[in-house]
């Protein structure tokens, strides 16, 4: 096996024991909040359990499938062996030490700061090391795919890169830009204040720093879902790619709009102005239309497929797909599940309706319909596809695969539905339990527990999954793992420099970067607020 | 394949005018609620030192709460802190333009008031502000709904809204649970 | 650079693109908007769109409340970053000046007579110099501690308040400790959200993130613990900052604050 194969195993596989464990914990922080009785309950266990969740999901299982994902397409999008693997090594076991020592922490009980920080509330060192070194882990990988890139360019000049790896350095590229602000958070606010050295934080700026980082990261995470969708949709529909060139200009507008649109998870900050959180605000809108493309350009893809399996008149080519095959039925069940969270998307970026939806269970509800329905689906279905080749072993059951994903968007919907619903009745977030004496709230009571059905039915679907993946070891041999990638079209034969590439578009997220953060950031600087006093989760002063 | 690559590029063209399309009138129906009802978003950068706080200034304990300005202004001023709200219980009237202001001594909290648009972070060094009208009379819950610890599930306030009638302001403008 | 002639078109025309969503932004953001609200709510253009940009507070569609403050503090005690970090520096005045409390606190800051005076060995240092500066201020009333702490100047009250935080806590012996009711634990790790009480370790606890002078509890008497408990519940003691303690106290019943002196006065584990 290459050490490209080896090292997308390893990855996936760090990524999803993380999942199955954070999808424990996400059920038992529903019983904890429904109105049924619910043991190992204190304020401690509860804050922590949400740490772990919001770690293990945003941080680990992301992190190590995009990386495990990107060496995968490396080796074969471009048909040649990943340069420096002993670096990749390097950066798989940085990122799990510091996986390791962020968990260690967080379950002594010394990290309840929640995924997100919030300082002036301050952990123990060792749980902001532990993500360091997994976001250190990943610059690694993001280097690695930009040499990859680089040296087929060299050796392929004028030649179009192909589309997944296009799309996988436009991630990586992303990434970088990304993690520029939580790290100068990290740096220079919240490691020195968990160290002792610093004993004020200016709240104001921390907020605003992660914000960078806040809604970029979310895409981080997604764009492997779209290299699905481009790249090995089609192909799995017995289709072509409609354009590719539409698939370089999506990936080209998620790196230069995912970034300088964070403000408007500030929209309720006292400390961003108006004229800004506008600006950004106009800035998240257009963050829709690379998805209004991505719709397009695969629906059309979907549609050629179709037509060409025998499906005819306006609809019938949908029936006529091969919803059979996980990757497809995958797609299908994502495209719904991001029609209802990109909605509610537009509902959260208008700051009017912002105000009616804020840290309610609507947003709750908004991105683990986006996350779990848009995200990790993708990443179950880009497990499957990718284990016959990465195991050289055949599914036992695709039926087996196929409940397994019907059972996930069952369980989405049955959670999250509820949740939107609460929201709007103005159910707030981050609690542990709720005065169900009162009235208002007693009345919510029923709609939690039917939430709390749809989590089991999750914990079921990815307990499924981690068997699905097992089960590979029995499968029999399969040597000649099928093409996973489309063909387009009208495959290119040449592209501009800028859809090869990102200095043009490295250089557009500079100016936007400053025209958008640029006066936000250096407000602090000039008005120089008062700091709020370090507050310690994890020892006394 | 069918299709040529003209065909192709102008069906992506005309896809692309209509997310545009969409966009647009995403942002056109945001400026017109600007406009005509003169929404923004909570912001408001007035800096407070949040160590000092409570030694003086308008957030002293015993100037919180609500209270009339001699204009007839309507102001309630409530501290967020680590886990309760001061006062717990604010009583404002209703069918009235009122303003919230908010400040913490301590960590990141917000609020939010149930049924109503009132929504806002209370940030540690800022005045946290919103003006609003309550339309319907009655006991709200306004809870904090940002993270601020071990307590944040216990943290709430109650924000009782009266008929006009019933406001009745004291000698020193103030109106407060206790005193009806 | 690239010379490709198939690039030209590219840069210049995303670079319009985005030039165009700035200039629409900032167009309506930072000027159009403001002043068309700003005119509803009686403000002129200069004035909205500076609050609209920031600089000043408030919003471009509404009048800003006047602000007419009295000070009545709980507390006098002001927090600074420079006062924290010394309150971590114990120093050699805090051992002179400790031998005038050995004669309650005891020598170590164990207490003679723990019904009657805390235990100061171990407790927070930031906790000890509230209190201190408190009976100083007259914010903690005490017939006792008045005389005593208000001859100290601000770095002597640092002093001793670090000097006592380094020592070790008291140990129990483990015979000490009964089996605590399941209501009274249940307060201490989960508090009671039908009555709005947070855990009592939200504060208290070994890891709580809660504010900084919350006392450490365990180990004192319990006795001295009930005491203080229904001296917030009944208002005679109030030098907690904007309520924090008498509005957890005042929904207390008694014999929970009972149960919870007790069961602090013979717990390690928190």
């Amino acid at each position: 096996m290459t050490h490209a194969r080896r090292l997308a195993l390893a990855h996936f596989w760090i990524g999803f024991i993380a999942f199955a464990i954070a999808l424990v914990l996400g059920v038992w922080q529903m019983w904890v909040r429904s109105p049924l009785p619910a043991p190992f309950l204190t304020a401690s266990t509860y804050f922590s359990s949400v740490t772990a969740h919001g770690t293990a999901m945003a941080y680990v299982l992301t992190t190590f499938t995009v990386m495990g994902f990107g060496y995968y397409v490396a080796e074969t999008a471009l048909a040649r062996a990943l340069p420096a693997p002993r670096w990749a090594w390097t950066g798989f076991w940085l990122a799990l030490a510091g996986t390791l020592m962020a968990v260690v922490t967080i379950f002594s009980g010394r990290a309840a700061v929640l995924f997100t920080f919030y300082p002036p509330l301050i952990a123990s060192v060792f749980y902001y090391i532990g993500l360091v070194l997994v976001v250190a882990g990943s610059w690694i990988w993001c280097v690695l795919m930009i040499v990859a890139m680089g040296q087929w360019k060299g050796a392929n000049p004028g030649r179009p890169v192909p589309l997944a790896m296009f799309a996988t350095v436009a991630n990586a590229v992303m990434w970088l830009w990304t993690t520029v602000g939580v790290t100068l958070e990290l740096l220079f606010q919240v490691i020195p204040a968990a160290l002792g050295l610093k004993a004020q934080i200016d709240v104001g700026l921390s907020r605003t720093l992660f914000s960078w980082t806040l809604h970029a990261v979310v895409y981080f995470w997604l764009i492997p879902s779209y290299i699905a969708f481009y790249t090995m949709v089609p192909q799995a529909a017995g289709g072509r790619l409609y354009s590719d060139t539409m698939g370089r200009l999506t990936f080209v507008l998620f790196l230069i709009y995912s970034l300088p649109v964070g403000l408007h998870h500030l929209l309720m900050d006292p400390h961003q102005s108006n004229a800004f959180k506008f600006l950004q605000v106009a800035l998240t809108a257009l963050v829709s239309v690379p998805t209004l493309l991505t719709v397009f350009t695969i629906g059309a893809s979907l549609e050629i497929a179709g037509r060409l399996r025998g499906g005819r008149g306006l609809f019938g080519w949908i029936g006529a797909l091969p919803w059979e095959r996980p990757l497809v039925l995958a797609t299908g069940l994502a495209f719904l599940m991001l029609a209802f969270g990109g909605f509610g998307g537009l509902v959260n970026m208008s700051y009017g309706m912002n105000a009616m939806v804020h840290n309610t269970s609507w947003v709750t509800a908004h991105f683990h319909l986006i996350f779990g329905g848009t995200v990790v689906i993708m990443y179950f279905a880009i497990a499957y596809t990718l284990w016959p080749s990465l195991t050289g072993r055949a599914a036992p059951s695709l039926a087996a695969q196929r409940l397994q994903l019907w059972l996930w968007f069952i369980g989405m919907l049955v959670m999250t539905l509820p949740w939107h619903y609460l929201g709007l009745l103005g159910q707030w977030r981050r609690v542990a339990t709720f005065n169900y004496a009162d009235p208002i709230i007693a009345a919510w009571g029923p709609w939690v527990i039917v939430s709390l059905v749809g989590g089991l039915i999750l914990l079921v679907s990815g307990l499924l999954f981690v068997r699905n993946l097992l089960q590979f070891a029995i499968g029999r041999a399969s040597h000649v793992p099928a093409e996973v990638y489309a063909t387009a079209v009208h495959p290119p034969l040449r592209v501009p420099a800028a859809l090869n590439g990102f200095r043009l578009w490295n250089v557009l997220v500079l100016v936007l970067m400053l025209l958008a953060y640029g006066y936000p950031l250096a407000q602090f600087f000039i008005i120089d607020p008062p700091g709020a006093l370090v507050h310690r989760v994890d020892q006394r002063r | 394949m069918a299709i040529g690559e003209e065909a192709i590029v102008r069906s992506e063209l005309r896809w692309a005018a209509v997310s545009i399309g969409v966009v647009s009138l995403i942002m056109l129906a945001l400026i017109y609620a600007g406009i005509v009802h003169h929404i923004n978003p909570p912001s408001n950068i007035e800096p407070i030192d949040p160590k000092t706080l409570h030694l003086s200034g308008e957030f002293t304990e015993a100037n919180l709460g609500t209270r009339v300005s001699a204009e007839g202004q309507v102001t309630s001023r409530i501290v967020a802190t680590q886990f309760t709200f001061q006062p717990r219980c604010i009583v404002l009237p209703a069918n009235q333009r009122v303003t919230l202001r908010f400040a913490t001594p301590d960590v990141i909290h917000g609020i939010l008031v149930t049924g109503t648009n009132v929504n806002t972070m209370i940030v540690p060094g800022y005045v946290s502000q919103v003006h609003t009208v309550f339309t319907r009379t009655g006991e709200l819950l306004m809870p904090c709904h940002e993270y601020c610890g071990l307590g944040h599930s216990e943290m709430f306030a109650t924000l009782r809204v009266v008929p006009a009638s019933e406001f009745k302001p004291d000698a020193q403008g103030r109106v407060s649970c206790d005193a009806r | 650079m690239s010379t490709d002639p198939l690039d030209r078109p590219w840069r210049l025309w995303a670079s319009v693109a985005i030039l165009s969503v700035f200039v629409f932004s900032v167009l309506f953001g930072f000027v159009l908007l403001p002043i068309i609200q700003g005119r509803g709510a009686g403000l002129d253009a200069f004035e909205s769109i500076c609050r609209a940009l920031g600089l000043r507070p408030g919003s471009p569609a509404a009048p800003q409340p006047a602000s007419e403050a009295k000070a009545q503090p709980t507390t006098r005690v002001a927090w600074s970053a420079e006062l924290m970090q010394a309150l971590d520096r114990p120093s050699a005045i805090g051992a002179q000046l400790a031998a005038a409390c050995t004669a309650c606190h005891g020598k170590d800051g164990r207490s003679v007579d723990p019904k009657l005076y805390p235990d100061l060995a171990g407790q927070s240092a930031v906790a000890l110099y509230k209190q201190l500066n408190d009976f100083k201020s007259g914010s903690r009333l005490s017939a006792v501690m008045a005389p005593l702490a208000q001859p100290l100047s601000e770095e002597q009250i640092v002093a001793v308040s670090a000097h006592f935080a380094a020592f070790p806590v008291r140990s129990l012996p483990p015979a000490q400790m009964p089996a605590p009711s399941e209501a009274i634990e249940r307060l201490v790790a989960r508090g009671d959200p039908t009555r709005a009480i947070a855990a009592c370790n939200a504060c208290h606890g070994e890891q709580s993130g809660g504010p900084p002078e919350a006392p450490r509890l365990t180990h004192q008497g319990a006795q001295y613990l009930s005491a203080q408990l229904r001296a917030f519940k009944s208002g005679e003691r109030r030098n907690d900052i904007y309520s924090r303690m008498r509005n957890v106290a005042a929904v207390l019943s008694d014999s929970e604050i009972e149960g919870l002196a007790g069961f602090y006065s013979t717990t390690f584990t928190y």
